[in-house]
Parts: C-alpha cells; structure tokens; sequence
C-alpha cells in the first residue's frame, strides 16, 4: 500500500484562490464530460467499431434534423426582420422579438427538463467547493451559456440584426447594440425562470405535470393554427404566428421586446430611443437580480431541504400490520402454476405491478395520448379525404413510441429485475405479463386511431385495405413482440430511440440499439411500397396477401419464442445480472 | 483555552412544520476523532449538511476553526473536507480527472494537484483503472475516490458520512490507518456510521442525536459511566455490579436511544415477532 508524502504534513490550499484557477477548473470540468459522454466507450474490437458505425449513423440522421431546427428559427429570423423594416412594417420587429423570447424559453424550458431527466452536471453540486456567493454566481451565469436555447437564440438575434442592416444600413449600430443588450435580457430571463424550474423539476409530479402542460401546448398550438388558418385559404397559408404579428405590435411597448424595437427604430428621436434602451438594460438587471435572489437561496442550501419533509410527511401515515400466518404455511405461499382458470399468480403479481407502475406515471399517459391529438387534427386538415391512406399512418404514428416498450422487458425495472432474479418463479411469466401489458396498451392505441380514422372519415374505408392494415399492424407489433423479447433477454439494459448514443452502454446493446431502429422503422415502412404498389397495380387486396403470411409468420415467431423462453433466458441470465444489476 | 474545531450553539433547522435538528449544542476539540451516532432519519445528515455550509441551518451558530460559518463558509470550506452521503461525484469523469478538478477548485497548483492525485489513485488502490468513468466505478470504488477528493487538499477537519459503507475490509483497514495518522498530525475527524463497533474503535467522543436532539455527548469513557449511572437509578441494586462492568457503544446506544415515543422499548416484543419466520 503506497503512502501519502510520507509522514510530511500536507500543505495547506492557498488562502485565496483566485477565480480564474475555479472558472478555468469549472470549464474544465465541462469539457471533459462533454468529451467523455461523446467519445469514450468502454468496447474495445469488433464492439467499438460497431459502436462507432452506430454512433456515425445516428449522427448522419440526427444532426440534419438539428440543423434544419436551428436554421429554420435562424433564417427565418433574418427574413421577417428584413420584411419588417424594407417593406415598411416596423411595429413588426417588436412581435418578432417577442417571437425569438418564446421560441428562446421554449427550447430552453425544455432542454432543462429532458437534463433534468438524464440526470446531467448539476452545477448546484458546486456549493461544497470554498466559493463566494459572488463568484458561485458568476459560474451559474457562464455554465451552461452553449445551450441549445442560446445558441438558437442568439443565432436569431444575430439574423434578426443583419436582416435589419440589409434593409436600413442606417440601422445597424442600434441593431447591433440593442439586440445584443436583448440577448442579455433573454439569457436572464431564462436563467430566472431556469433557478426556479431546477428546483421544481426535482420533484417527479412537476415533471409529470409539466410534460403534460407542455405536450398540451403543442397540440393546442397547431390546432389553433389549423383551425385559423386552414391550408386551403385563399392566397397559400397564413401561420398563427404571421396572423400574430399584423397587429401585436402596439401591445408590446412596455415590454422587453418592446422597448428593443423602439430603442433600434427612433432614430428620429434619439432620447426616446436612450430611454427605451435604458428600459430594456433596467429590465435586465431586473432579471439578473431576481435570479441572484434565487441563487443565493441555493447557495445557503435550499435545494437539500427536500428530503426531510417528504420523509416526514411519508412517516405521517400509519401501516396496518398484515395477519401473521404460522411457519408451517410457508411452503403454501410458494407460487402455483396455475390456479383456477386465467392467469398463474406470477403473471398476475406482475401484471398488478405493472398497473401500478403506469398509474403512477402521469407522463406515459401524456405519450400515450398526444398522438392521439395529432391524429384528429391532421385527419381533419393535411389528410382530410385520404383516410385509406391515412389510417395505417395514423396507427403507425401512435403505436411508434409504445413499440419500443417491447424492447424494455427488464432494462425498464433497473435495479428491480433483482427480484426476478431471486424469486423461485419462471421468468418466462414476467415476460409474458409484461408483454401482456404492452400490448394491451399497444392494441389500445391503435384501436383508438383506428376508430378516430374510421369515425372523421367523410367516406366509409374500403374493407380491402381495413384487411391490409390490420394484417400489417399484426405483423408489426408481433414482429417487433419477439424481437423486442429476444433483445430484452440478450441485451436487456433500457433501450430509448434517440438516447442509444448517450447513455452507458455494451457493444451488444448499441449492436442491437441499430437493429432495433431498422427493424422499428423497417416494419412500419413497409407499408408505403405495398400501398403504392397495390395502387399502381390497382390491386387493392395485395397489401392483405403480403401482410397476412409475414403476420402470420411473426405470431409463428413469438410463439416458438415463449416455447422455449425460459432455456433461452438462462442461457443469458449471466448477462441480465451485469447489466441491470451492477450498483 | 484552545479554539475548538467544531462548536455550535443551539443549531436548528426546520423544513416548513417537520424540526429535523433541534438546539444542538456540539463542541468537538481540535485532533479529536468524533463520532456521531443516531438512528435513521435523527438528524445527521441534515447537521452534517449545516456543519459544512451545504445547507443554512434555520437558527443558532456555527463555528469552525475558529471562523463562523455563516460570516465566511468560503473559508471554512477551504479548511474542511467532506465525503457527503451521496458522494457527490460527477459520473461521467475519471478518478484521474475528478481528483484533478477537486484539487484546482481548491486552490493547489497544478504541479501539487497533479502530484497528489497520482499519490491518492495509488493509495486508494484505484490508479490500475485511470481509464475507468467514475459511473462504472463499484460503490466501494466511488468511496474510496470520494474520500481521496475530501483529503486532496489537506483538510484541518474531516466529515465522514458512512465513509467505510461498501468499502472491502483491505480498504477499509488502509483507510482507518490513514485516518489515524490524520488524527496524529492534528487534523479533526467527523465521522457518522451506523456500524458501532467501528466508532467504537476509533472514536475518542462519541455524541448521539436522536429525533434532532443531542441526547449523549462525551468521551467513551464517559458515556460508560453515564449509562451505568442510568441504570443503577432504573433497576434493583442487585444489577448495580454488573453495570459497573466497561459496556460496550452498542449497549449504550441502544439504551439511549432504543425506546419509542412513548418510552418503551423499541425493540420487537417476542410475541410481537413474525411468527412465520422459520
């Protein structure tokens, strides 16, 4: 055993360290948890080199998507500041603005909830370390600067001010100016909003509340839009947003947006424009002050006064001791095969467990439902008329998210698959019950879409292609059954479509995660060449013909699976050990 | 008369109706190896929390080494070190990497960090896994490593919340040794665990909280005393003798502690045993 500098006395830490020594540390630290979660990976071989094909693949898929995110906002940004300011509408400019702060907060609200449930850097940790306030303060503000919300919002700004400058050169001092004070303003505001979000999202109900609050907002957004503005107006789509700003302008004077337009735009009158720039600067220390407040809160420790009170309030409630039965009845609580007819004890222990586990999770529900919402409102506007079309769509849609719980048969209990493990019981029943429950909920949802589709329709659906896309939806959620069974047993750590690259993880999981999108996305997209193929052909029964031997074929499939689950399962019970229940 | 290293008067912290510390008077003296003991949800954490600036205690004061905590917890947390319940480590950095940021937060330079890492990895038996993300560490790793963070710069006063919890017995054995020679050169250790004979073994003080309030406070030696006391006032003469007899910290613990709200026993009656145990 090596020993510590010997029996010398450890020096002391300097007496006043100075700050740049802790923000270079602190973004530091940033770094390499940024290059660490991108980079490093714990495979080695064939693992890592599948993983790096992964990771190469789900990058050439993703971040064309987050490109088109960011530079939608961005270019968009840029154009309607032009049109404001060229085509003479400058009580505009204060509406875009305020366009930018929501689109701002929303990214920015949500990117802190999704952190908050992978559990990333929390930069209150840093309270342990020998910081002042002031400096703990300085940290906050700068951590977490390159957020998405940021950076789109400032890549907004910025366009916001060149599209401004393209218009009126005689602009671009104030737009510059102005609009960089905005983004202070913006960044506040969200860190303001964000020190109360922190401590709010630490508690699961909020979360759960606050998922449902959001998904509600976005189905109520683009229902409002379509409803307002039908596609099929006169003169192409006016969005809500453009409806918006025709006339919000003058409302927005004595607000932050507000008094950045009129500081840019009166040139006319410089003092009017000092005083709105001088109202948007005290806006923005307003902000930063009450997010001091709040800091300083958590800086004396606020977030860890949680714990007690819950414990307090869950030790409130009195628990009814069970009958004792003698030790001679042991053997009798042993689990049965069967009793009676329905279900054996086992499935229906796990049944009852994952009912419960559902009840208790308000965002599930949200997943679940949305969908549904959107099928309505795109079933009465893009695709109102083409229900045949619609409707395997529609299902496919819904039934997507729910899809990959069939992938998560243990990986979703974490730790809990212990128990499993432990219990005198066959595994191959925690299957089954599991799998139960995700297709009754699977069926569910894609019954609902079904009967949605099939009621807003303005004709009755033709029976040759109800056939077809019910044989498909067979096919497709037997087919994804059993591999996801066969994955949930070979690889059985929680697997999340769009994560797979993020979390810990094995060469085998991130191997399978990429078999598991083909097969997800495969199996659903099969549906579009049959459709087209059986229009070109005008043969309305081939998607029935194709889809009811694969149907048939993957119910075959799963069958022969949970015949022989349970040898297949110890043969990989060494595997469901290391990978769920290492501490 | 020495400054303490630890001192508080009448410390309290309320969470809305629930008092989890109530008017805790704590003197702990520099180069003391102190144990703080109590049942589950009596208050250490919390006290741990308000004695190393993590958390503001609702009333009363806080003094270490000499400088009120809440004047100056900037400097009082540069002079102590703290291995927290949760460990507080950042799982997606290595050993290596963590100890280096723990030590450039604390002010070391570069060359001391960096030297004092690579010490530490070696004495905690960590250093064939530089490699290794903190998040695939065991928890007995992750002990180890949270405790290398706590001493890397050196601390006057040590908290250990359950510092040896998960830990093998050759580690727990090197880090106990290391702890003592702490101890020999000066440094103060607060230690919480539920595991008695430990504190037992260690400990020179010993004080018990139990619901927030500091209930036992003193030497080993006077804890004995005090408890033998109690119990000579509790029970027939004939138990006097063998009360006089070194007792050991369990059985002073649990005398103290080991009763319900109402002052009975807390220990399950036999009739009251699960019966279909075999």
């Amino acid at each position: 055993m090596a020993e510590l500098e010997g029996g010398k006395q450890p020096s002391s830490p300097a007496r006043n360290i100075s700050a740049r020594t802790q923000l270079v540390a602190v973004a530091w630290l940033r770094w390499r948890i940024l290059v660490n979660s991108t980079f490093r990976r714990r495979s080695t071989g064939a693992g890592r080199a599948a993983g790096l094909a992964t990771a190469i693949l789900v990058r050439i898929v993703v971040w064309p998507i987050l490109a088109l995110m960011v530079i939608g906002p961005v270019a968009g940004s840029g154009f309607m500041a032009w049109a404001a300011i060229a085509n003479n509408h400058p009580q505009r400019l204060a509406s875009l603005l305020a366009g930018i702060m929501l689109l701002w907060l929303f990214v920015s609200v949500n990117g802190q909830n999704a952190a908050a449930a992978l559990s990333s850097f929390d930069p209150s940790s840093l309270i342990r370390f020998p910081l002042r306030f002031g400096r703990y303060l300085i940290l906050r503000t700068f951590i977490g600067l390159l957020t998405p919300s940021t950076i789109v919002g400032c890549m907004a700004l910025a366009a916001a001010a060149i599209g401004i400058v393209v218009a009126d050169a005689g602009l671009a001092l104030p737009a510059f100016v102005v609009l960089a004070v905005y983004a202070w303003t913006n960044i506040f505001l969200m860190r303001m909003i964000g020190a109360w979000f922190e401590r709010w999202l630490a508690n699961r109900r909020f979360r759960e509340i606050f998922t449902a609050l959001m998904a509600l907002s976005a189905v109520g957004f683009q229902f409002l839009n379509y409803e307002r503005a039908p596609m099929h107006a006169y003169g192409g789509r006016a969005s809500l947003i453009l409806n918006l700003m025709r006339g919000s302008g003058a409302e927005l004077g004595w607000s932050p947006p507000g008094f950045a337009a009129h500081a840019i735009l009166e040139r006319a009158h410089p003092f009017e424009a000092v005083l709105n720039l001088a109202a948007l600067a005290a806006t923005t220390a307003l902000f930063a002050a009450v997010f001091a407040v709040r800091l300083h809160k958590q800086f004396l420790g606020e977030y860890l006064s949680d714990s007690p009170v819950v414990r307090a309030k869950a030790g409130a409630g009195h628990r009814k001791r069970p009958n004792s039965r003698p030790a001679g009845s042991v053997a009798a609580s042993l689990p049965q095969r069967a009793v009676g007819p329905g279900f054996a004890p086992v499935v229906t222990a796990c049944l009852h467990k994952e009912w419960l586990t559902l009840r208790g999770n308000g965002a599930q529900f949200v997943s679940m439902l949305t969908p549904l919402f959107f099928v309505v409102i795109l079933n009465r506007t893009t695709f109102a008329g083409h229900s045949t079309y619609f409707l395997p769509g529609a299902i496919a849609y819904v039934v997507f998210g729910a899809l990959a719980g069939l992938y998560n048969v243990f990986g979703a209990d974490g730790l809990g698959v212990q128990i499993y493990l432990l219990a005198p019981i066959r595994l191959r029943d925690v299957i089954v019950a599991k799998n139960l429950m995700s297709l009754t909920l699977i069926a569910g949802e894609a019954g609902l879409a079904w009967a949605l589709v099939s009621t807003l329709a303005p004709a009755p659906i033709a029976v040759a292609a109800q056939v077809s896309t019910g044989l498909w939806t067979i096919f497709v959620i037997a087919a994804n059954l059993a591999l996801g069974t066969v994955r949930s047993i070979q690889a059985p750590r929680r697997f999340v479509p769009g994560q797979a690259q993020r979390r810990r993880t094995t060469p085998t999981n991130r191997t399978s995660g990429l078999l598991i999108l083909l097969v997800l996305f495969g199996s659903m997209a099969l549906q579009v060449p049959v459709t087209l193929a059986s229009r070109y052909l005008n043969e309305p029964w081939l998607g029935a013909w194709i889809f009811g031997p694969l149907a048939a074929a993957a119910v075959t499939a799963y069958g022969l699976l949970l015949r022989n689950a349970e040898q297949f399962i110890m043969a990989h019970r060494d595997v469901l050990g290391e990978e769920l229940c290492r501490v | 008369m020495t400054t303490p290293a630890i001192d508080t008067t009448a410390l309290t912290r309320r969470f809305g109706n629930f008092t989890a510390v109530q008017d805790v008077n704590l003197r702990v003296e520099a180069g003391q190896f102190f144990g703080f003991l109590g049942p589950n949800g009596a208050g250490k954490s919390t006290t741990i929390k308000m004695l190393t600036g993590l958390l503001a205690p609702t009333s009363g004061t806080i003094h270490i080494l000499g400088e009120d905590i809440k004047e100056n917890s900037a400097e009082v947390k540069r002079q102590v070190g703290v291995v927290p319940e949760g460990m507080a480590l950042f799982g997606r950095l290595t050993g290596e990497e963590y100890l280096r940021f723990v030590g450039r937060m604390y002010g070391l330079d570069r060359a001391t960090t960096e030297q004092r890492t690579q010490e530490l990895l070696e004495f905690m038996h960590l250093a064939d896994e530089r490699k290794k993300l903190i998040t695939d560490y065991s928890h007995g790793m992750q002990k180890k490593l949270a405790l290398a963070a706590a001493v890397i710069h050196g601390p006057r006063v040590l908290f250990l919340d359950e510092p040896f919890e998960g830990v093998d017995a050759v580690a727990a054995g090197t880090l106990k040794a290391m702890l003592q020679r702490m101890i020999a050169r000066g440094a103060t250790i607060f230690l919480t665990s539920h595991v008695l004979e430990i504190v037992e073994r260690l400990c020179s003080h010993v004080a018990i909280i139990h619901r927030g309030q500091l209930v036992a406070q003193g030497s080993l030696a006077e804890l004995q005393a005090g408890a033998g006391r109690r119990k000579r006032g509790d029970r027939e003469e004939e138990n006097a003798a063998e009360s006089e007899q070194k007792r050991s910290l369990e059985e002073i613990f649990l005398e103290i502690v080991g009763t319900d709200r109402e002052g009975n026993p807390a220990a399950t009656r036999p009739e009251q045993e699960l019966s279909w145990l075999s």
